[in-house]
């Protein structure tokens, strides 16, 4: 007993110490409400031309981003900046890039109105669920109404956003001092502390918690004009400053960046090396990290076992 | 009337306080929850923005560093402010200042935000290349050996770059030549001076701002402003709270004034209650009690025959008691009762179910529940024995009484009695009499009844009628006058003589309508018939009735040539106890021309010295006189006495009650003037057309 209390007390400091967290296992989710939201997520009902639903620009079986450079949304017009993933993005200090968004409950509409988006309104959205007999019924269901509100809509959407979770990575389990990691994931790990990764990108997203310009040390394509922090702060300094992305399932999110410059990990390892940490990898360094990353990848989120 | 209105008035005040107090208690609460909401709030503000502070510095210390926490905290900043600048207690005007200054904040927050973003992301990068640099000059072993003095001078610089983060001073970077050269035709040395320069330049640019940034950091005044509003604040509150003290004095003042005088009115008000209390018993006391004996009432007697099952009176009342009263005065007669009360009641006094009564005047009552009518007859006989033995002895007096007792046990109890006691008044030699149906003695009460109520009838029917009897002059054998007599007519038909109704009628309010009917209808006849004169019967009652004269004077005074037709009979069978009412009477009528007339002269209350004070036009001679003339002598002499008095006194005479030829003859022989009687016609209801009569 005693034995067993001081190893949790070693564990935990130990926790305590490394600079990444698990993702819990145990989330607090109502059920009916994402189930709702699942259905919403992967119907085009939610766009102008009936062409587009959230889950065409974010494949939560496959990383939860689009593999595209930019999205496309209703009548084929094309995103200005490369997708983000959706999973985890409930672990996201704020949501999109830029960060313009407090969080989820704030995010959805972003997309929902864009005009290269869904491009849809308030009323539209009504109209159009109302006039399906299953959403009444299962609208009537989770909220009691007999009116389908948007506010009800995108309710139901961040519910099911919040249960995209993908737990159990191989590094989660490690943390928790299931397994150890292989030889090459853990000298990947150290290097990746090593060499200051781990100083963006930390915390239980492994980075999402910061905003970082993108080449501090040295700078980074100044002529691009994407929607970046100084679009939000007006700061020119901000120029190429955005929230930094997270690391999680990051094997399956390529292209990398928020102008999908880099088409694989070796070439996005590459660029951030040199333009934020000033440092040029060894092949075999970036070997070892890419085989840390991909212990990042997480099992699929629950929800979307659930019927 | 001032006290009821003090009352409403302090009531009223209590009411109010209390409705105060709670209202203050209330809004005291309210105060209370939203001024500790509100300290509570700013120290939740204060405490996070100490909690980043926190973590910023273990982001400076360590070389990485979990964010999470420190995102979540900015987030928690944010929305404690946005708490803080809602708190309910800022939307009072009195805290206007306070919010308006808090709302200053704001900006040095979002600066304090924006600092703590920036300060990250420099941070980030010097502690990346200080680190890159720690590990480079490390991997540069081949440097030690080749070029000893570069490798030295690199770390020399590294150090003087750590200090300066340390000191967050830029001083340690200016002064030094930071960047490394060397004329070394080595690649690998030349590489190494290439990446060291590489971040050198990096960390002299960016360390500039990284302490200007930390500087602004370390400078926020976030803290310090909120240690002024909290100041204010609390002196505000102060003055708020003062206020609510105030009030709270005052409204509690107030409150147990009005309590302490409610206090004082109930303890007033018991004492009221008390004497209150003591004057309804004596009040009781006197209520069911006679004042002069001490015996119970007739209040109280007839509550008591209410109750009691079988009831048994004796009515006992002193014969002459009157007398007693004129001749010796008020005084003795109290003293008699008294003492005639006490033994009454020490008579009775070891009896049960009996009790004894003051009724009246000088009537008692001794009331059995439940006797055999025999016992209390001998009861009644034993006490009027005891009482008539009795010697009174009141200041030297000694006084003998007499009383009269009924006996009765059947309802109606009290009128029974009565009637059986007005009995025993009656007959001086009955002492005690038991009342019973047999003595008939009820019959006259319900006869009367009728009659009034058949007197009641008839006024309001006009069925008060004068029957006319005719006066005969004895000299002439002409119908000279005629007598308005008067009738009662039924419904039926039939018609009551006055000897049925008159005397009842007197004792009733009606006998004024009668009179006065009597005259207007005689007036009538009178007006038809001017040949002959008219007489109407005033009794003492009608002339001691003040409105009666003056519609009899009026009635005279309108028609002069009836008036001197119309004679006044004075009923004499009255007394006439007010002689001046009847001489102003006698005067006011003889003023119109009418004559007056002295009625039944010669018996009951007939007296000579009325002739001298009143001034008498005829007298009509009392029929048990004249009746009796022609059998016997002494009337005979009476009437010859009586009207050579009148002659002498230039009076005229009447007979009435002339019933034979004989008497008529002998009336005419002594030289009557006038007669009437069945002899000569009996009353009829209108007077006949001829003065002519068959005699």
């Amino acid at each position: 007993m005693k034995k067993t209390f001081l190893l949790h007390l070693i564990i935990l400091n130990l926790f305590a110490i490394e600079p990444i967290t698990p993702i819990p296992l145990d989330i607090d989710i109502n059920y009916p409400k994402a189930n709702l939201g699942k259905k919403l997520f992967f119907d085009t009902i939610l766009s102008k031309d009936n062409s587009t639903s959230c889950f065409s620009c974010h494949n939560i079986y496959d990383g939860g981003a689009d593999h595209k450079v930019l999205s496309i949304g209703v009548e084929n017009k094309l995103g200005n900046i490369q997708s983000p993933t959706v999973l985890n993005a409930r672990y996201n200090f704020r949501q999109f890039w830029n960060g313009r968004a407090r969080d989820l409950g704030e995010q959805i509409h972003g997309p929902i109105q864009n005009p290269v988006e869904h491009d849809m309104d308030e009323k539209t959205i009504e109209t159009r669920i109302n006039g399906v007999e299953e959403y009444k019924q299962l609208f009537g269901e989770v909220f009691g109404s007999t009116f389908i509100t948007y506010k009800e809509v995108m309710e139901a959407i961040v519910e099911f956003e919040n249960a995209l979770v993908t737990p159990n990575a191989k590094f989660d389990k490690f943390l928790r001092g299931e397994l150890e990691l292989d030889r090459d994931e853990k000298e990947g790990y150290v290097l990746f502390k090593k060499n200051g990764c781990i100083t963006c990108h930390n915390g239980i997203n492994i980075g999402g918690n910061s905003f970082q310009k993108m080449g501090t040390f040295m700078e980074y394509n100044e002529e691009s004009d994407y929607p970046d922090r100084s679009k939000i702060t007006t700061n020119p300094e901000h120029k190429n400053v955005f929230k930094v992305p997270t690391l999680r399932n990051i094997s399956k999110t390529a292209p990398y960046f928020h102008d999908a410059s880099a088409k694989t990990l070796k070439e996005a390892l590459g660029v951030m090396s040199k333009h934020n940490l000033g440092i040029i990898l060894k092949d075999y360094e970036i070997d070892s990290i890419i085989s840390f990353l991909k212990t990042l990848d997480g099992e699929l989120p629950k929800i979307l076992d659930i019927k | 009337m001032r006290l009821k209105k003090l009352i409403s008035l302090v009531i009223g005040l209590g009411v109010l306080s209390s409705f105060a107090i709670i209202y203050f208690y209330i809004i005291q609460k309210d105060f209370t929850k939203q001024h500790r909401e509100f300290l509570l709030s700013l120290n939740t503000f204060k405490s996070a923005h100490i909690d980043l502070e926190h973590q910023i510095l273990q982001s400076s210390i360590y070389s990485y560093h979990n964010q999470d926490e420190m995102a979540k905290n900015i987030d928690s900043l944010e929305s404690e402010y946005k708490a803080l600048l809602e708190s309910q207690i800022l939307k009072d005007a009195t805290y206007a200042e306070v919010k308006k200054e808090l709302q200053g904040v704001q900006q040095d927050l979002n600066q304090h935000i924006r600092n703590t973003q920036n300060y990250l992301m420099l941070n980030a990068s010097i502690k990346n290349s200080l680190v890159f640099l720690n590990h480079f000059i490390e991997e540069a072993n081949f440097l030690q050996e080749q070029n000893s003095k570069l490798f030295k001078n690199s770390w020399q610089i590294l150090k003087n770059f750590k200090d300066a983060k340390f000191m967050q001073d830029i001083d340690y970077i200016n002064r030094n030549n930071f960047l490394l050269s060397s004329n070394s035709k080595d690649q690998k040395t030349q590489d190494f001076i290439t990446s060291f320069n590489l971040h050198s330049n990096f960390l002299i640019k960016n360390y500039p701002p990284y302490v200007q940034t930390t500087k602004n950091i370390l400078s926020d005044s976030t803290r310090n402003n909120l240690e002024d509003i909290k100041k204010e604040f609390s002196q505000l509150a102060l003055s708020d709270f003062k206020a609510l003290d105030i009030f709270a004095t005052i409204l509690f003042s107030v409150f147990i004034f009005s309590l302490l005088f409610i206090i004082i009115l109930f303890l007033k008000y018991l004492r009221e209650n008390k004497k209150l209390q003591k004057t309804t018993a004596s009040l009781e006391y006197s209520l069911t009690h006679d004042r002069l004996t001490g015996l119970l009432s007739r209040a109280a007697f007839e509550d008591k025959l209410q109750e009691t099952a079988k009831p048994h009176l004796l009515l006992a009342n002193v014969d002459s008691f009157k007398f007693i009263n004129d001749v010796y005065g008020n005084d003795v007669g109290n003293i008699v009762l008294q003492e005639l009360a006490n033994i009454i009641k020490s008579e009775f006094s070891s009896r049960k179910n009996v009790s004894v009564y003051r009724l009246g005047g000088d009537e008692f009552g001794i009331l059995f529940d439940d006797i055999a009518s025999q016992d209390a007859f001998e009861i009644a006989l034993e006490l009027e024995k005891k009482i008539s033995d009795y010697n009174f002895l009141v200041y030297e007096l000694s006084l003998h009484l007499r009383v009269s007792i009924a006996s009765n046990f059947i309802a109606p109890i009290l009128e029974n009695t009565d009637l059986a006691l007005k009995e025993v008044k009656q007959n001086y030699a009955i002492r005690v009499l038991q009342y019973s149906e047999d003595l008939n003695l009820k019959t006259n009460v319900e006869e009367n009844m009728k009659i009034v109520e058949q007197i009641k009838i008839a006024i309001k029917n006009n069925n008060i009628i004068p029957y006319f009897q005719p006066i005969i002059n004895l000299k002439t054998k002409k119908i000279e006058k005629y007598e308005a007599l008067v009738r009662l007519r039924l419904a039926d038909g039939t018609i009551l003589e006055p000897f049925k109704f008159l005397e009842i009628s007197k004792k009733s309010s009606y006998y004024h309508y009668i009179t006065k009917s009597m005259i207007e209808k005689t007036l009538e006849m009178a007006k038809e018939f001017p040949k002959y004169r008219f007489s109407i019967n005033i009794s003492m009652i009608d002339i001691l009735d003040e409105k009666l004269l003056k519609m009899l004077c009026a009635t005279l005074k309108e028609n002069p040539t009836i008036a001197n037709r119309l004679d006044i009979e004075l009923l004499e069978s009255e007394n006439m106890q007010n002689i001046e009412a009847v001489q102003d009477f006698i005067k006011s009528i003889q003023q119109y021309g009418s004559k007056v007339l002295l009625d039944d002269f010669g018996t009951g209350y007939s007296n000579f010295s009325y002739f001298s004070s009143l001034d008498i036009d005829l007298i009509k001679i009392d029929g048990s006189i004249i009746r009796e003339i022609e059998i016997d002598n002494r009337k005979l002499h009476m009437l010859k006495s009586i009207h050579s008095f009148s002659n002498g006194m230039n009076m005229k005479n009447v007979a009435e009650f002339v019933e034979s030829k004989e008497v008529a003859d002998l009336l005419q022989e002594v030289g009557v003037e006038y007669a009437q009687g069945y002899y000569f016609g009996r009353p009829l209801e209108r007077p006949l057309e001829s003065d002519e009569i068959n005699r």
